[in-house]
């Protein structure tokens, strides 16, 4: 409030920046988190957000270690039911453009909105990337504010669009916007009822079958995205008294309009996906067309698709920030030549979506396994007994997901398991999370959020089930194993003496030892703050076990418990369970057998196949 | 389509489909065709339902196709969901061995026993090999694949040099002997199926 204070300009309205008007469209949306990562032109959203706030519990704001983990934060905050917002400069979201494209795909819970400031001009950047192709790439909605009132106004607006249509809308700013001020009428607050969790394995788990199934509704979604962008008051067609219209949208709509006072104009608030049928009606009303719009063609292009006349980037430079002057004297050659044949806009066709592949339902599908002997299953049926379902990551292990181990809740990309977990117990103020990740995962991106929870006070549980190898892909070394490509050896590390040095509590148990791990589970379900358990056993497809159980026909009455585990090497017989060929060994069934049915009889007795 | 003829392999990860595809390829290559193949690997690997298509020919372009002359499927499960890969006057070769699903091990399907029946109601060619226990007499279970393709060899216009030359391109040499056991007896079964029908 002190150092990023404000000032009164009348009763009722307030001069803020657009950031500092982000900030408090934030608050007056109900958003409860918030988080990001410094870059200019966006770092006083957070700022000022965590100002305004003043600590007064009504949103938890914070700094994470980077952009892609802000994003995994903010969607483990989303899917806990509290409404937020991330802010991160344009570069930022190439950092979090993972989680980002695949955060599309499973959708929201509570709104998440995602603000992008680009820096067109490069003042304070190293490139003048347009952050608008992300929302097309990513089929989510863009909304531009033109002007701090907007800026405010818009986060309320975005909120709402997330949640009526199940996805993440990409809130774009640019320098002029976030640090441009201008007078802002607060209007009266949002209401917002915080939003209950649910699993759903369909929606948050982006294995291939229902990434398939999910992108089928991502392309519905972006019809009917179209539609509403038809008919929502954030596109306005301005009548104008000219025979020029201008199509434009954020700061370069105030350079237009000022420059051409007589123009019509349509003002794009949502800018993705673009409104065709206005586009068409400006062309019924004046035969000439320009779109004002800086950076990339993005508007412009899919203008022209319609088959129509345009001026666009002939004349507008492509690079560097506009201004009125620069608009003016592009466009106003263009005003005194003799207007173009008029041409009627075609419109594009909706997209075709292809039908899924022929089945007979009839027949049983085979959706890929965990591996007879995966040490993984036993981490998941220890999981499973103490109630623990983790939000899970990418891997072999992410295939625990499906029943009947029914072990993870979610998979988004890789390593995004522990920032959505952090997120997740931020909201819910308790250790109501797990995560559970490979090795390898573990390695490629699951160190930083774990850096950034320990940073950030997060509570929870992260398990890594270290099976000392990249397996799904076939194999291949890591920085935990030390092994490279050429087959040399190199360093190993060691994510315990890692954990150690970020100052996170860490055991590592056999993950094939049922008791010992369930003693460490049950540790850690005991504890509080943020702790790790590696669960160490080698890949059973590398290492096979060498404890083959035998059955006790007697003793086995089919209760199906070790069914449960989902071991594609055990089958119920006539009258017992049988062991097949396949058995690697592993002995988990034995563990969870309650009538001894299931034995091994000695610890080198003969392996399998 | 346009003279070029597509084969698909099925089964269940972990059987070889994938060998056995590369072996296919390699032998329509030695007959002096033009051949693309493709395959699905990563999650297919883990147990789940695994399909590939070999294609030869004049000039083959597409690596893809929505129909198959032949399928080979070494699981009766995945030939029985193949039915519906094939063009009509296909023919199916299909190993008897049975891998139960989850859903069928935990009881909430049933294991189709109608794939005689429903490859007779597409007039679909079915040549059924008991490919484990030919694989088993030449020496180990796991040449499976390859006694199996050998019975599906008789539906394929290679001679016996491209199939040496296509076992040999594809297979160990550590291993190449028990699967030429495995696919001269696979190829026996198949005639001796075929004069049984």
């Amino acid at each position: 409030m002190r150092r990023f204070g404000y000032t009164v300009c009348s009763v009722d309205s307030l001069f803020l920046s657009g950031n500092e008007a982000f900030a408090r469209g934030a608050l007056r949306a109900g958003v409860a988190f918030a988080c990001g990562y410094p870059g200019t032109p966006s770092t006083e959203i957070l700022e000022a957000l965590s100002a305004a706030a003043d600590g007064d519990g009504r949103v938890q704001a914070e700094w994470c270690i980077n952009e892609k983990v802000a994003l995994e934060t903010a969607i483990g905050a989303s899917l806990a039911g509290a409404r937020t917002l991330v802010a991160m400069k344009h570069v930022g979201l190439n950092v979090a453009a993972d989680p980002f494209m695949t955060v599309s795909l499973t959708g929201v819970n509570a709104a998440l909105v995602i603000v992008s400031a680009d820096d067109p001009g490069m003042h304070s950047s190293q490139n003048e990337q347009d952050n608008r192709t992300f929302a097309k790439f990513a089929k989510v909605p863009m909304l531009e504010p033109a002007d701090s009132q907007e800026a405010y106004e818009y986060v309320a607006e975005a909120c709402a669009l997330a949640e009526e249509f199940d996805v993440p809308v990409l809130l774009r700013s640019t320098t002029r916007i976030s640090h441009g001020r201008s007078r802002v009428v607060p209007r009266a607050p949002v209401a917002f009822e915080p939003r209950s969790y649910e699993r759903s394995i369909e929606k948050h788990v982006m294995m291939p079958q229902f990434a398939r199934q999910r992108n089928r509704l991502v392309l519905a979604r972006l019809a009917r995205l179209r539609e509403r962008a038809e008919h929502t008051s954030l596109n306005v067609l301005e009548a104008g008294t000219a025979d020029f219209g201008i199509i434009s949208s954020g700061a370069a709509y105030t350079y237009a309009r000022e420059a051409f006072p007589k123009a019509w104009f349509l003002k794009l608030g949502m800018s993705h996906p673009l409104p065709v049928e206005k586009v068409a009606k400006l062309y019924r009303c004046v035969s000439r067309v320009a779109v004002v719009e800086e950076l990339d063609p993005f508007i412009e292009e899919q203008v022209r698709a319609l088959g129509v006349p345009v001026v666009g980037k002939e004349a507008i430079p492509a690079d560097g920030e506009l201004d009125q002057e620069i608009v003016f004297a592009a466009l106003e050659p263009y005003l005194k030549r003799r207007p173009p044949r008029r041409r009627r806009p075609v419109m594009p066709p909706e997209p075709r979506v292809s039908a899924p592949a022929p089945a007979e339902p009839e027949l049983p599908v085979r959706p890929p396994v965990l591996c007879p002997g995966c040490p993984h299953r036993a981490v998941f049926a220890m999981l499973r007994k103490h109630k623990v379902t983790p939000l899970g990551d990418i891997g072999c292990y992410t295939l625990g997901a499906l029943p009947p181990l029914d072990a993870l809740d979610s998979c988004l990309c890789m390593g995004a398991s522990v920032g959505m977990m952090a997120g997740m117990n931020k909201v819910l103020g308790r250790r109501a999370a797990a995560a559970v990740l490979g090795d390898s995962t573990f390695f490629h991106s699951g160190v930083t959020p774990l850096i950034d929870a320990r940073y950030n006070e997060a509570e929870g549980l992260v398990i890594v089930l270290d099976n000392r190898t990249t397996a799904m892909t076939g194999h291949q070394g890591h920085p935990g194993t030390g092994l490279r490509l050429d087959g040399s050896e190199g360093p190993a590390l060691d994510i315990e003496r890692l954990c150690q040095g970020i100052g996170v509590r860490c055991e590592t148990v056999d993950a094939l030892d049922t008791g010992a791990f369930e003693s460490a589970l049950k540790r850690e379900l005991d504890a509080r703050g943020l702790g790790v358990i590696v669960a160490l056993a080698p890949c059973a497809l590398m290492v096979p076990g060498k404890r083959r159980p035998t059955v006790d026909e007697e003793r086995c009455n089919l209760c199906g418990l070790c069914l449960d585990i989902g071991c594609p090497a055990l089958a119920p017989g006539e009258t017992a369970v049988q062991v097949g060929a396949a058995c690697m060994g592993c002995a988990l069934c034995t563990a969870v057998c309650k009538r001894g049915a299931l034995s091994v009889e000695q610890a080198d007795a003969a392996g399998g196949p | 389509m346009n003279g070029t003829t597509t084969v698909s392999l099925v089964g269940v990860g972990g059987q070889g489909v994938l060998l056995a595809t590369n072996i296919l390829a390699q032998t329509a290559m030695a007959q002096g065709y033009d051949v693309k193949a493709s395959e699905v690997k990563g999650m297919a690997q883990r147990g789940g339902s695994v399909l590939s298509t070999v294609r030869f020919g004049k000039t083959v372009w597409s690596p893809l196709a929505r129909h198959a002359d032949i399928v080979i499927a070494t699981e009766l499960l995945e030939g029985r969901r193949a039915l519906l890969l094939l063009s009509p006057q296909g023919a199916l070769v299909c190993a008897r061995t049975v891998i139960a699903p989850g859903s069928v091990l935990r009881g909430e399907m049933e294991y189709p026993q109608d794939i005689e029946a429903a490859a007779a109601a597409r007039s679909v060619a079915l040549v059924l090999v008991d490919a484990e226990a030919v694989a088993r007499e030449a020496g180990t279970v796991r040449a499976a694949n390859v006694a199996l393709l050998g019975a599906a060899s008789v539906k394929l216009p290679f001679g016996e040099p491209a199939w040496q030359r296509g076992l040999a391109a594809a297979i160990p040499a550590k291993i190449l002997d028990v699967n030429q056991r495995a696919f001269a007896l696979g190829r026996e079964a198949h005639l001796h199926e075929e004069v049984k029908q």
